[in-house]
């Protein structure tokens, strides 16, 4: 997707509002949670991953990485000693979504290996209250004439639509943990061509993360495009080992034929940086140790926004 | 006068120059010529011998551990590769004689103080459903429901639900065998499809289910597929052929193995009996350890428990190993080997369990010349996804080398299990035949910690 988050959105009908929502922010602020103390556990956890982890000298991309995320959801699932309702989750790796929905004429449907998805028992409840999601039909979406808003997108023939949550999302009727709650996108190629740039990333989070939405409320309400009254959340997190994207989007209506009524609304939190540099071997310079080994520039807000987004819904 | 100086002149032992005071001590003898030892670099034995105990020197001489390690494995020589996971037959016999282990069957008695006693109570779920009056846990909300079992003495929240936990793995079990929609399994790839998610899904929620009771969990480090290495000498060979032919070798072996799951902790888990105990016999075995089959071959000695000396979680405590598609049941039991379906499990649990001690014990600095002063206990479970075998395994001593091994009354012991299943079938969206037992050992073994003073 070249323009990136302006183009999913257009796709989406969403409207973007930079930074966290506030009940995000509010666990973040929380002090109950006794964020401190994992500062320290959070530090061995990168340098886990990044130092550690392997016999060799420097682990790779494609090994430090899922390592990093495995240990960072470790810490996470590890709070549940706090919050009992947390044992309510379940992760589902290696999840296939495949949604359709009309834009103005175009079919578009998401297909595809949606990354690590983490399901609960219990629904997020809606983010924005009522007044900003009617104020949203004031919001007018950006099109990018004389570009289509399809540009990038491969056309294929449609021969089955594929909507409901029983086929198509990967889990079958009765299960438990029935709704969405977290995708995870981890950007683990060794190659940097072969991994999304971070604008990218966010505009494929947030088509995963819409793709999820829509299959929830299809299942939920039926096939009728309509305003929800009860909005569907859906968070998403992508990372490449370094760099976190946050990101909660709120599902407001089905009805995503007409270009204007009430737009579905997105929170974006990007390039947050976990640790600046990570150094395997010490910097030698001139037989001065210039920099010791080690991890530099550590900011815990980003752990911070990271716990707050997976214990959104249960504190 | 001059009879009493010629008496002065002629006792013995008295010099008669004036300097010497005759209470002082003579000034030490310092030798005349150099100490006459060995040489290090000529062809006999005591050279050999002066340039071995040259090297000790070093390696108990060096700064870090990483020297040490590094010290210890230099020198590449052709080594016996052993795989925990095996289909030798009797490869658990070759195994313990390769580790001076001892089996014990069963599992090792816990002292009560350190365990909740679920066993106990003794008697199933459906009958202590009755609440007991006095479970009022302060605001735990794990005393929903009827309480099972106590922890004796200091427990806060004390009552631990089976059916809470049952729920756990009954989810964990259907999200990947039955609701997830997957594609078929790769061709002999079956355990990477259903019980290895299975595995991983149920210990990380377990693991963080039971964080609130074992502190010792909640600052544990949870690892997928780490790699654990250790390289030993054992008994002396004559080397067979090459320009090296004729002379006495160590036999040198090398694990390297990878656990499907790994949880390292910072603190050491409690030592289950003395160090010095004898609890059972080490089988001696007169062959070569390539009649089991086992084949040599060169390469790095690594020496690695899962991630390198600066981690803080430096100690083990419980491993979990999945069997590959290879050595699974039905094929045993076609080529009428049922025997040999225990022998599996049991030396993948004393290979892999010695290895990972052994080199946690070098972490600490101890090595074969330098032997352990605590013993370092491990857990490990071994699964094919269905049937579950459990190991404890503690190491009292790390001399295994020809002339260490010498004097060494210590043994390893290792505790282990029959392999039990875990449930029946699952069909339709229901476990049947689930085992309770095999999931309450596991919550034993997840529970483990040393016991508060």
């Amino acid at each position: 997707l070249f323009p990136g988050v302006r183009q999913a959105q257009w796709l989406t009908k969403t409207k973007l509002v930079e930074g966290l929502p506030p009940a995000v922010q509010a666990i973040m602020d929380n002090p109950a949670l006794g964020l401190q103390e994992l500062e320290e556990r959070v530090k061995h956890a990168v340098s886990h991953a990044r130092l550690w982890d392997t016999a060799e000298v420097a682990p790779r991309r494609e090994q430090y990485c899922p390592v990093l995320f495995e240990n960072l959801i470790h810490i996470c699932r590890l709070m549940s000693g706090k919050y009992p309702s947390l044992s309510k989750r379940m992760l589902a790796r290696n999840c296939r979504i495949a949604v359709t929905w009309e834009r103005e004429s175009i079919l578009l449907q998401v297909r595809g290996l949606s990354g690590i998805l983490m399901n609960s028992m219990s629904p997020i409840p809606p983010v924005a209250s009522q007044e900003e999601i009617l104020a949203t039909r004031e919001h007018v979406l950006e099109t990018f004439y004389p570009i289509a808003p399809t540009i990038d997108l491969q056309e294929v023939n449609v021969y089955k639509e594929l909507n409901d949550t029983g086929k198509s999302c990967c889990f079958r009727d009765g299960y438990p943990y029935s709704h969405p709650h977290t995708l995870f996108f981890l950007e683990s190629a060794n190659v940097r061509t072969n991994r999304f740039r971070p604008e990218q990333l966010r505009a494929k989070m947030l088509m995963f993360a819409f793709g999820n939405a829509l299959a929830k409320a299809k299942a939920l309400h039926g096939n009728d495009p309509k305003v929800l009254e009860q909005p569907i959340v859906v968070q998403s997190v992508g990372t490449d080992g370094q760099l976190f994207q946050f990101m909660v989007f709120q599902l407001n209506t089905t009805d995503l034929v007409s270009n204007d009524g009430v737009k579905n609304l997105v929170w974006i939190d990007s390039d947050q940086n976990l640790y600046e540099k990570a150094q395997c071997v010490p910097e030698v310079k001139k037989r001065v140790v210039t920099k010791p080994a080690g991890i530099f520039g550590f900011q815990p807000d980003t752990f911070k926004k990271f716990l707050a987004l997976y214990l959104h819904g249960t504190v | 006068m001059a009879a009493l100086g010629a008496r002065r002149l002629l006792r013995p032992g008295w010099r008669w120059f004036s300097e010497a005071a005759p209470g002082a001590p003579s000034p030490p003898v310092s030798p005349l010529y150099p100490p006459v030892v060995a040489s290090i670099t000529a062809k006999s034995k005591a050279a050999k011998w002066r340039r071995l105990e040259r090297f000790k020197q070093r390696v108990h001489a060096a700064a870090t551990v990483e020297e040490k390690l590094r010290l210890y494995g230099k020198l590449q020589r052709p080594k016996y590769m052993v795989y925990p996971q095996t289909f030798a037959l009797n490869a658990d016999r070759w195994y313990r004689s390769f580790t001076k282990t001892v089996f014990v069957p069963g599992m090792p008695p816990r002292a009560a103080a350190a365990k909740p006693p679920v066993a106990a109570a003794g008697a199933t779920p459906e009958a202590s459903r009755a609440p007991e009056p006095g479970a009022e846990a302060p605001g735990a909300a794990e005393a929903q429901g009827p309480a099972k079992s106590t922890e004796p003495a200091a427990g806060v929240a004390p009552y631990l639900d089976v059916g809470d936990l049952r729920s756990l793995a009954f989810d964990a079990l259907l999200q990947e065998s039955f609701y997830q929609n997957k594609k078929r399994p790769f061709l002999y790839r079956d355990q990477d499809h259903t019980p290895g998610p299975f595995l991983t899904q149920l210990v990380s929620t377990l693991a963080a289910f039971l964080s609130g009771r074992n502190p010792l969990l909640a600052a544990s480090s949870l690892d997928l597929k780490p790699e654990v290495n250790y390289y030993w000498h054992h008994g002396e060979e004559v080397v067979v052929h090459g320009h090296r032919k004729g002379r006495v070798d160590p036999v040198r072996f090398q694990i390297d193995d990878n656990p499907h799951l790994q949880i390292r902790v910072p603190e050491q888990l409690p030592e289950v009996v003395p160090l010095e105990s004898d609890l059972g016999d080490v089988p001696v075995i007169d062959h070569k350890p390539s009649k089991l089959p086992l084949f040599k071959k060169q390469y790095e000695n690594k020496v690695f428990i899962g991630s390198k000396v600066a981690d803080p979680c430096c100690y083990g405590h419980t491993q979990f190993h999945l069997l590959p598609d290879k050595l699974k049941r039905e094929r045993f039991i076609r080529e009428r080997l049922e025997d040999q379906i225990e022998v599996v499990y049991r030396s993948n649990g004393i290979a892999s369990l010695f290895a990972w001690t052994a080199a946690q014990a070098m972490y600490q600095g101890f090595w074969s010349e330098a032997d352990v002063t605590r013993p370092f206990v491990s857990q490990a479970v071994v699964t094919d996804g269905k049937y579950f075998a459990f190991f404890c395994y503690q190491l009292n001593t790390l001399a295994l080398t020809a002339e260490t091994i010498k004097n060494n009354p210590r043994k390893n012991i290792c505790w282990g299990t029959d392999s039990k299943p875990l449930y029946d079938v699952v069909e339709d969206g229901k476990v049947k035949g689930f085992n309770d037992e095999v999931l309450l050992q596991l919550v034993r073994f997840l529970l483990n910690r040393p016991r508060v003073v």
